[in-house]
């Protein structure tokens, strides 16, 4: 009898919970892995620190403008078009006729008051560099701004992309310093965008709602689910278990899904390329025959082929683009004899002959261990020992940016990566001289005066018919010069359930923002 | 009684103590801090930038002032605020990360417990029959099995292949709170969790109680007619119970380490889920106060373990 009770009370218990998940799903709901692999920022809520996760932010923020699914050209978003002054200084935005999820209007004073907070250092912002060039921000009405430049700057526009719009009424009362750290972000952020917040559970998923009043149509879902994974293998498990819809996959995992036809697998340039950095504190990597003798020494088309499976461009310069590559550059195709010969001359043994050298890298998955492997083997055939360092991405950072003189020899070599689109300015900050540390990015001290020209005559083109040129200058000097061995930029890989409709994702670096029109995605 | 707990208490106090001072300098010393967590690699950002942010987080101020002002600060109660999450204080964040883990580990060791001395027990009493020999041959096996490995694995075949458990999480996304949903969620993690600590308490337990089993006083107990039922539940496994009480005391912790594992297998947002985020991400505060929770509830058990032997053991003293 008594366990009878206690059969019908579990029941009854249990059973409390059962309606309630059924009925949780009847809603129209996408869950994805958003913020898995490298275009992810994970738990970051706040898109003036972002340094990536903007795939999942632009589906409740928006920018001004932003790029196109292909990452071709920038189009409108809450600006529904703009036009730029002839000397490239003034940059006039008509908006866009919008609410905010709370209910207020968008107006031009919510695009001033983003900007210019995004250009308040104390915020916390890390924008504040780059929109250095801003000389002011004016808005003749509520739906014009008006932004003007103290320079040209060719890559403003593309900067700008990454400025999610914030709403001046909810922001406006906090002090800029305590913006970083409030709690808004995560539990009542208001955007524009085609969905609206509804919770944050910490560390396991963020929930949005569909704005049935967004300008361009009410979502076809009715719940976006953005969840969190700790480990990729648990993002895998989770598609193949049917819980999530999308998610990001390391390679590896990508070919297990070419073939399985509940999913498509969506492939697309990373637009980061891949190189060999080279210090130019340590003395060995100064002479231009020891740069040549590496590229020659590493058979990137093998590395390609066998560890890629072919699914990765060869990087002759910093791009690989068509628009930005010229004709006639040297390929460095693989060649011991050419490497060893480099070398010879330029006295390797003598300076250093078989001691170790360091190959610092942050990369940590299985597939870049391959690939180190791969270099240090290559690399010893023609007498260079390098010893891969495979550590984590503070320990990294903490190495190639610490303060004063730091241990040159601690990073002697990287192999590292670095975002070389859709906007080519993107490795600027890692090549130029100007971009020296402390004021800059450029950890391998690179100080070539003919590349840092490059780069300042791309950089100050005000004919947009010229840039294409001007960029390709830079990767001449590039090929000719060395600052890096350039390896490859590789294809990255999501992962879509076949009961997703219209759906969007392009890997872009940092996860974009790109037009990827969420409200258009549906599932079956 | 009540003295030696005083006592026991105070020690743990000191341990704590020197706990945080270690793992303070240990952070300290390892490279990068948590700007340098911060940055994507493949995005660029000035170092004076960086520098910025340092500033803006204390984290400019020699070492022994950083560690003298967190103490102070810890001590009223105060354990500040983490550095990667906007605005969210450190004893908050952590104490809700008890209850999951509490969950997750209490769910673990009960199934390995009552697994463990049942299949031990079994395992004795059957002594070198095929059941002890297959036994021992899986506990082997569940000993010899790393916690990552038994997670993986066990997503992969009955969260992926069956679909009998969801692949992660402790609710289903989206879905309001249900005990079932929970229970869904736990039971996987928590099975796997206990398959370390079964094996190993089955071990302990047929060794214990085989040496229990050739005592006079059980030989006794037989002669004069008691059950063997009995003999070997009332007779022999008290006894054989103390030094598995002792294991299961000293397991608690190596149940820590396996939950961390499993936690971020299975993202389940318990301790060792935010202590990964916080060590990947060089997150000081949350790293110090959830080491410093860890701590006082290993010594807590050590301390509750201390005092089970004494209720086990009547012989046991410890005034």
């Amino acid at each position: 009898m008594r366990i009878k009770t206690i059969a019908i009370a579990a029941a009854l218990l249990l059973g409390t919970g059962l309606p309630t998940i059924v009925q949780a799903q009847s809603p129209k709901t996408i869950a994805g892995g958003f913020d898995v692999g490298p275009g992810g920022f994970p738990k970051n809520f706040n898109p003036l620190v972002a340094t990536g996760g903007f795939t999942w932010l632009s589906t409740y923020f928006e920018p001004l403008v932003i790029w196109n699914a292909g990452l071709t050209e920038l189009e409108g978003d809450l600006a529904r078009n703009y036009t730029m002054s002839s000397d490239q200084l003034t940059y006039t935005f008509n908006l866009v006729k919008e609410s905010w999820h709370d209910g207020k209007p968008f107006t031009s004073k919510d695009v001033k008051f983003t900007i210019e907070l995004a250009k308040n250092k104390v915020s916390g912002s890390l924008l504040a560099a780059r929109l250095g060039d801003v000389a002011s921000v004016e808005t003749p009405d509520d739906s014009t701004v008006i932004v003007k430049l103290s320079k040209p700057n060719g890559s403003f526009l593309s900067i700008l992309s990454q400025v999610l719009i914030l709403p001046e009424h909810a922001l406006a009362g906090m002090p800029p310093e305590s913006l970083a750290t409030s709690t808004w972000w995560s539990t009542s952020p208001v955007g524009t965008g085609p969905f609206k917040f509804k919770k944050y559970v910490t560390d396991q998923y963020v929930e949005l709602a569909a704005d049935d009043d967004y300008r361009g149509g009410k979502p076809k879902v009715d719940v976006l689910i953005n969840r969190y994974f700790e480990n990729p293998a648990a993002a895998v498990a989770a598609l193949r278990a049917g819980e999530i819809q999308f998610t990001y996959v390391e390679p590896d995992d990508a070919a297990s899904f070419k073939t399985d036809a509940s999913f498509k697998l969506i492939e697309g340039g990373s637009y980061v390329v891949n190189y060999i950095g080279l210090n130019q504190k340590v003395d060995l990597f100064k002479d231009l025959r020891v740069r040549q003798a590496i590229m020659y020494a590493i058979d990137r088309n093998a590395i390609i082929e066998s560890l890629y499976g072919g699914a990765a461009k060869p990087a002759n310069c910093g791009y690989v683009a068509p628009q930005l590559v010229p004709e006639g550059l040297e390929a460095y195709a693989y060649d011991p004899a050419k490497a060893k010969a480099r070398l010879t001359e330029a006295g390797w043994d003598k300076i250093n002959g078989d001691k170790p050298i360091t190959l610092l890298t942050y990369y940590g998955s299985p597939q870049a261990a391959n690939v180190m492997a791969a270099i240090q083997s290559m690399l010893a055939q023609v007498g260079i020992n390098v010893v891969p360092r495979v550590v984590d991405t503070p320990t990294y950072n903490g190495t190639v940016y610490k303060e004063g003189t730091p241990d040159w020899n601690a990073f002697p070599m990287v192999y590292a990566g670095l975002q070389n689109g859709p906007n080519p300015a993107g490795i600027n900050p890692g090549l130029n001289k100007s971009q020296l540390p402390p004021a800059g990015f450029n950890t391998m001290r690179i100080e070539f005066d003919d590349l840092s020209a490059a780069f300042d005559k791309a950089l100050g083109e005000t004919d947009a018919s010229k840039l294409d040129a001007a960029w390709q200058g830079v990767c001449k000097v590039m090929n000719k010069d060395l600052p890096w061995a350039t390896l490859w930029v590789a294809n990255r890989y999501g992962v879509v359930s076949n009961k997703l409709k219209d759906f969007v994702w392009t890997p872009a670096p940092g996860g974009g923002p790109y037009a990827a029109h969420p409200e258009t995605w549906d599932i079956q | 009684m009540l003295s030696f707990i005083a006592r026991r208490c105070a020690t743990g106090l000191l341990m704590l103590v020197a706990l945080s001072l270690l793992i303070f300098v240990l952070l300290r010393m390892a490279p990068g801090d948590p700007i340098d967590a911060y940055i994507n690699p493949s995005v660029p950002m000035s170092a004076s930038d960086l520098e910025t942010l340092r500033d803006r987080l204390g984290l400019d101020q020699p070492l022994p002032l950083q560690y003298i002002g967190w103490l102070r600060a810890a001590l009223s109660g105060d354990f500040g605020y983490s550095i990667q999450r906007s605005g969210v204080q450190v004893l908050p964040l952590v104490m809700e990360r008890i209850g999951p883990t509490a969950l997750l580990m209490g769910m673990g060791l009960a199934i390995a417990i009552i697994v463990g001395i049942a299949a031990g027990i079994y395992s004795a009493v059957r002594r070198n029959a095929w059941p002890d020999i297959a036994m021992s041959v899986l506990s082997f096996i569940g000993i010899s099995s790393p916690a990552f490995l038994t997670a993986l694995l066990g997503l992969y075949f009955f969260s992926v292949l069956l679909r009998w458990a969801p692949s992660g999480g402790m609710q289903t996304a989206g879905a309001p709170f249900s005990i079932s949903d929970v229970l869904a969620h736990l039971i996987l993690p928590a099975c796997l969790l206990s398959i370390g600590h079964a094996a190993l308490i089955m071990r302990y337990m047929r060794a214990s109680l085989l040496e229990v089993l050739n005592q006079d006083y059980v030989r006794t107990a037989r002669a004069k007619g008691v059950r063997e039922f009995w003999v070997i539940i009332k007779h022999a496994t008290r006894n054989a119970l103390l030094p598995v009480i002792t294991l299961i005391g000293s397991t608690v912790g190596i149940a820590i380490g396996g939950a961390i594992f499993l936690e971020s297998v299975f993202n389940w947002p318990g301790m060792g889920l935010l202590l990964v985020n916080a060590v990947g991400t060089r997150d000081y505060p949350v790293i110090m106060g959830a080491t410093l929770v860890i701590g006082v509830c290993v010594i807590l058990v050590n301390i509750l373990t201390d005092v089970a032997y004494a209720f086990v053991d009547p012989r046991i003293q410890v005034a």
